[in-house]
This record gives structure tokens, sequence and C-alpha cells, in this order.
């Protein structure tokens, strides 16, 4: 009940919030980064894990190829350290309903997902690599850098 | 709100000219609704509730009989005086699409003047929704109203979400709706506008010609006066078509905006002039003129600034050498403009009043009651809150500061000014070397990178006149760090209340504004929301609007996709039927097809990221030929 009254007085607040929310500004996203690829074991297999990654929407916060999205795994690797980390992570989400719609992390527990099926996907994120060329190599954004240096102030 | 007793009104006229018409050649019979007699309408069906068109009232709508030959001698007819009040209000455009209830101004406004057809000019519009939401692109790119119309009870349905989200969005948006009391009764109410009065500023229907062109002129200061809403007013056939040969436009008065006194006037310029370190942040001004006035008075006192323009228009320029942190950024005097959190805030009127006055739905509107601008700044408190609009107030602060200012201090102003311009710019380049960082992750990838839609646009349109005219908010919002905002319409920001099918409309309404000044309108179009109405790229086209459409194209309701799989986890049931409902797949959607059918050049669908830049050229050519053209890129979801 509580919860419903909480619902109620904040949720038009909420509801005008939510455009800006989502709103997705470069700055809040959390995948960039240069940190190495984790080194530690794969036992599962990439193939049957990228099926997995696109059944279970994976691609929708994570980009299509791990490097986009609300978050980003290649170069930021978080709770990838390992697939053990990455299961207890998985398994850990939270399991409360939020007040209101969420976009974060979802719960995965062995339900819905085996520890089987949690390493395939690992082993298709570990194969994930940045097709970004270094910067230097991107001139449509060295100019727009350069544009701005050479701007009058 | 009662309906009109004028004695130009159809029945009287029918009456008077009974002894003309039954000379007049043979009417055309009418097949009647059973149990209707001749020359009655169907009104009720004894249940109370409205009838349902007769079979040959619709027959007449869809125009495969005739309406009895009236007879009478127009020598000048009313809706024509509406369409020269609208002329000398300013108003480009009137879009609509068809509605019996307003043949009498429409024929007007395609007929009337000389050129006919131009000031207002009829935009041809497919739907309601559409109509109105031009308008509400139209209003945040010039910063005044053009027209809608709105076809009876139905059109104002159809529209009454478009004009739902201009109100939560106070743009002013002017519309009129027509009502043909004689004809359908299931188009006609008694208080037409009541649907809708929840989320209208004001509305009226007036009772005769007089009236209505009052009303409009009432319609249209009420619209532009803070808080700014859409406005309504509802014009009855007997009132378009009156004649009307000595009817005068009343002499037009515009609106009084609500001010700072002189005293509050003299007291901030004293403080902007004596501090060492002043800060002026600019939130969303009215006008293109309060934008220039806001430069005026940070220049006079080498204030640095900040601005809204990455966030919505009629905000300060981005790229002015004062708009950024500033040599130091310990301020000692703050001057809020339509923001909060500064140490003397001038905000509008909120809608608070208005909302109160007429929320005759009991929607609540608790969004509108935040004590100042929503969405900006809103629940940030101010040491000194003013209720007035900054836009009007800034002239008799400027004047206060021309005055007051010593040669000490206009000194001590322009060395300030220059060390806030270096600092500002070693910002911005900072702050785009991060970004271009960002910008980067997910380059050569496919689908593409947003980041990368985003970039490789840039250089295209930096040295246009451009105006990014459709929401940010679901592409990443790269525009936000590698875009410069510098003109009051850069960026219109977003839909208002969150509501979908906005962005193609909205880019059209812009491109009304942008058609005739040389400037072009960017479209980064998110998939869910064109599929609303997208028979608006077909008014794009019919009206030559320069408006270039990359779709963002990740086949999904993306953001409805992730709240799904959130619940699904919490609820310990998966994720893999999230897509259902969310995902805009077998089939996929070919947009350039889309496009093609309502006769829009385009291409794609593009998911090889090399091909971008070329399309996007080819696009941009089209586009400053005053031409729209749609790329269909396939991107990544965000």
């Amino acid at each position: 009940m509580k919860n419903a009254i909480v619902y109620w007085i904040l949720a038009p607040a909420l509801m005008m919030a939510l455009p800006l929310a989502l709103s997705a500004q470069p700055g809040a996203r959390g995948g960039v980064g240069d940190k190495p690829a984790p080194t530690s074991p794969v036992t599962g297999h990439a193939a049957t894990g990228k099926a997995l990654y696109y059944s279970y929407g994976c691609y929708a916060c994570h980009g299509y190829n791990g490097e986009t999205g609300y978050r980003a795994f290649v170069g930021n690797w978080g709770h990838l350290a390992n697939e053990q980390v990455f299961i207890t992570f998985l398994r850990e989400r939270a399991n409360v309903a939020p007040v209101i719609p969420s976009d974060r992390m979802p719960n995965f527990s062995d339900k819905v997902m085996s520890d089987r099926q949690a390493k395939d996907i690992y082993a298709y994120i570990r194969t994930f690599k940045s097709s970004a060329p270094p910067l230097k190599d991107i001139p449509t954004l060295n100019a727009i850098v350069e544009s701005a240096k050479q701007e009058k102030n | 709100m009662a309906k009109s007793k004028s004695s130009v009104g159809r029945r009287g006229f029918l009456k008077n000219a009974a002894g003309a018409a039954a000379g007049a050649a043979a009417l055309v019979k009418a097949p009647l609704a059973e149990g209707q007699t001749q020359g009655t309408p169907a009104r009720s069906n004894g249940t109370g509730a409205a009838p349902a068109p007769t079979e040959a009232q619709l027959f007449r709508e869809a125009g495969n009989i005739r309406p009895p030959v009236e007879v009478r001698k127009i020598t000048r007819a009313a809706s024509d005086v509406m369409v020269q009040t609208l002329k000398e209000l300013g108003i480009e455009y009137a879009a609509a699409n068809p509605g019996s209830s307003f043949e009498g101004f429409q024929e007007s406004v395609i007929n009337y003047g000389n050129p006919p057809n131009v000031m207002p000019e009829w935009i041809t519009a497919l739907h309601e929704e559409s109509a109105v939401t031009m308008a509400h692109g139209y209003a945040k790119a010039e910063g005044k109203p053009m027209l809608a119309a709105l076809h009876g009870t139905i059109g104002i349905q159809h529209a009454a979400m478009s004009i739902y989200q201009a109100y939560y969005d106070r743009v002013p948006v002017l519309m009129v709706a027509g009502n043909d009391v004689d004809f359908i009764p299931a188009h006609t109410a008694h208080d037409m506008a009541g649907m809708v009065r929840s989320y209208t500023k004001w509305d009226a229907q007036p009772n005769t010609p007089e009236e209505a062109l009052a009303a409009i002129q009432r319609a249209y200061n009420e619209a532009i006066t803070p808080p700014m809403g859409p406005t309504l007013v509802v014009l009855t056939s007997e009132v378009q078509k009156a004649n009307v040969p000595n009817l005068q436009i009343p002499s037009y008065r515009p609106p009084q905006m609500p001010t700072i006194d002189a005293s509050t006037a003299r007291e901030i310029a004293h403080g902007l002039l004596a501090a060492e370190n002043p800060r002026i942040a600019v939130g969303r001004l009215r006008t293109p003129e309060g934008v220039k006035r806001s430069v005026e008075l940070a220049e006079l006192v080498g204030a640095s600034t900040s601005t809204e323009a990455m966030r919505g228009p009629m905000s300060f320029p981005q790229r002015h050498p004062l708009c950024g942190p500033g040599a130091d950024t310990n301020y000692d005097y703050t001057l809020g403009l339509e923001t909060g959190g500064a140490q003397v805030a001038i905000n509008g009127p909120g809608l608070a009043k208005v909302a109160e006055e007429r929320d005759v739905t009991h929607i609540d509107f608790a969004g509108v009651k935040t004590p100042s601008n929503f969405g900006r700044g809103a629940g940030v408190k101010s040491a000194m809150p003013v209720t007035a609009d900054a836009e009007a107030s800034l002239p008799l602060i400027i004047e206060e500061v021309k005055r007051q200012a010593t040669p000490d201090q206009k000194t001590r102003i322009q060395q300030r000014s220059a060390k806030h311009a270096r600092a500002n710019h070693d910002a911005h380049v900072a702050a785009l070397e991060a970004a271009v960082e960002r910008a980067k992750d997910g380059w050569n990838g496919s689908p593409i990178s947003t980041a990368r839609v985003y970039a490789e646009l840039w250089p295209l349109i930096m040295h246009e006149d451009w105006c990014f005219a459709s929401p940010c908010n679901f592409s990443g919002a790269h525009n936000v760090q590698l875009w410069e905002h510098n003109k009051p319409y850069s960026y219109l920001g977003g839909q208002g209340a969150g509501g979908m099918g906005y962005g193609a409309p909205a880019s059209m309404g812009a491109g009304l504004a942008a058609k005739s000044r040389n400037r072009i309108v960017i479209n980064i179009q998110t998939d869910g929301d064109l599929n609303y109405a997208p028979g608006v790229l077909w008014t794009a086209v019919h009206h030559k609007l320069p408006v270039l459409t990359i779709m963002h194209n990740n086949r999904a309701w993306h953001q409805e996709y992730m709240f799904v799989q959130y619940m699904a986890g919490v609820r310990g049931r998966g994720a893999e039927r999230a897509t259902i409902g969310n995902v805009l797949r077998d089939p996929f959607i070919d947009y350039a097809k889309m496009a093609a059918g309502y006769g829009m050049a385009g291409e794609g669908p593009i998911s090889d990221p090399t091909k971008l830049s070329a399309a996007l050229r080819r696009g941009m050519a089209t586009v400053k030929r005053g031409e729209p053209y749609m790329i269909d890129v396939i991107t990544e979801p965000r």
C-alpha cells in the first residue's frame, strides 16, 4: 500500500522526468574505456552463445558487437573477469519490481538461464573486439576537433 | 459556448431565401434515414446517444450527392475577413487535412487575397495529429504560431494527443475547428472545445463574424503570452459563410508581457556590474529576439553563461565566446533567465494556474504545477525567484546596465570577457576531444553506431544554416557533444510529453519555417515514431520541404524492450519473449520504399558504415535543392 501511495505521488513527476532520463546522454554511457579483455579460461561455445546473445536480447543494451549502447563491453569488461564472476553477476541482479520502468541489467536466475548457457554467452562476449581504428585514422572525427580548435576565441 | 443564434444563421437565411429558392434549380433529394423527414437532421435516437451519420450524410461528405442548392449573393465572406485577420497577425501557414466543417474557411485561405493562398498558405496534412505537430515544430523553430485547422469533433479527437503535447511543451499553436451544426450530428457538439479544454490554454466558439475576428486575435495573443500554449477557436459554418459587407477587423493590440519592475531591473543591473565574476544561466526563451537580447546582456556585463541550446530551442548560442564555464567558476552573482537555481531567477508564469482553471477532466497535471519551468530547473530553488517573462524583462535590465556602467567597469568587463573566451574555447576543445574518443566506439561496426551517424553528418551541415528538429533522446544524443548549437532553432528538443509520432511531423513543421529562409532541417527519425502517421512524408514532398530524414532504424521500440526485459528478469521468467510487442521484425519495414511510396527520394537500408557518408552527401545535395530525402540506416539500438 505504501508503495502504491509513493507511486501515485512520484509517478507524475517521474513521467515528466522520463524523457530526460531516457535521453541517453553520451556522458551517461558506461562502456567507454581501454581496459584489455580478460584472459581467463573460456569453456562455453561461442557459436551457441551468439544465438543466446540475440534471443535473450543482450544486444539491446550492449550493442550487437559489444561496443555501443548503455553498457558496452569492449574496453570496460567489468563483471566479465571470468565465467564465475559473470554467472554470479547474472544471479544477483535485482529481483524486486521497480516503481518506475527500469532499463537496468535484468536478473537471470538459473531457472531461466543455465550455467551452461551463461558460459556460452560469456564465450561469445569474449570474442568481441573493438572495430574502431585508432582515432588518428578517422578523418571525420579529427576534422571535427580541428575545426573547433581553429574557431576564433 | 452557447450555440450560435446569429441572424446570419443558415436556417434563418434559408427561411428568408425560401421565395428565391423556389425558382432555383431543382433540389437533388438526399436519401433519408429511417424515421427522418426531409430537412430535419437526425438528432437523436431516443436513447440520449447521438445518432450515427446517416447514409445520406456520409454520401454527401463523400461527394456522392449534392446538397440542396442555396441561393444568396455573397459580396464579402466572413471567412475572407478571418483570413485577412490571420494575414495581419503574420500567420504563414495553415495545416489541415480536409473536412466539410471548414469548407468556407478553407476556400477563403486558398482563394482570398492577391496572391491567394499566401500568408497563410494551406498545407495539406494527412492526419490532424500531423497538422498540429507540424504547427508544434514550426513554433519551436520560429517562436511564433502557425495555424492548424481541425474538422469537427472527429478532427479534434484525432489532434488531441498533439494538442496535449504542445500544451506540455508550452508551445504556441493556433487552431481553428470547423463546426457544421446542421450537417452530421456525430461531427458536431454543443461544446466542441470541451474535449481538449484540459490541455488548451484558451478556447472560444464565437457566435458572430465580429466575435470570430476578436476570438482569432485573442487566441493568438493567448498562445504567445507566457505560459504559452495551444488555443482553439471553433468556427461554425454559419459564421464562416456569413456575408459581411461592412465588417471591420478590430484594431489589433499585442499582448502585455509580464515584466520585472524598474527597481528590480536596477538591482539586477547593479548586481551584474558590481560582481567580480557574474554568471547568466539561460534557459528556454520565447523567441529569437529574446536570444539576441540575452547575448547583448551577457556581452555588456562580460558574464560567462550557461545554455540549454543542446536541450531545446531559444537559448544562448553554445559557441558564443562567453558560453561555457568561463575562466573562473566561482561566480559571485548569478542571474537565471527562464531557469532555476540562480541567485536571481526570472521565470515566466507557469501553467499551474491555467491548468487549475481548465482541467475539466481532472488530469491534475502534476508536471505543470512545478514552481518553475518544468524540466528546466524544476525543483531547484532560486535565492530570489521573480515571476515575469525573462525575454520581455531583458530590455529593462539592458537599459539599466547601460545607464549604470562606469568606465572602470567597462574596462574590467572587457578584460574579463577575453579571459572567458579563451577558457571557454579551451574547455570546448577538451570536451570535444573526449567526445570523439567515445564516438569512435563501434565506428566500423554493423549495424551502424548512432555516434557515427551524428559524426558523419556534422561536417556536412556545420557550414549550413541548419535546424535539428527531431528529439535526440533515443538516438544517443551525440549532437550534444559533437555539434555546435548556435542558432535559436539549432535543436528543437523533445516531444513535450514523450508522445510518439512526433519526430517527422515536427520536422516538417520546422521544414515549413526553413523553406523560405534558405535553411535545412535534419530529422534523425526513430522507426517506431515514424509509423504513427507516416503520411507526413507525402506532405514534405508535396510542399517541397528541405528536410533530410535519417532513419535510426533499430527495428524496435527499444526502450520498452529493455523495460520488459528487466521486468521479466524480476519475475524470473527470462528475457526471450520480451521481443513480443516490442520489436519491428518479421517483416522488417523498408523505409526507403515507404518514402518512395509517398514520392520521396531516398535510399537504404544501409548497414555498411563505409556507405553512410556518401549517402548523407546525396541526401544533403537533394535537401539543399529544396526537396526532402530519406536515408534508411540500420543502427545499433542506442
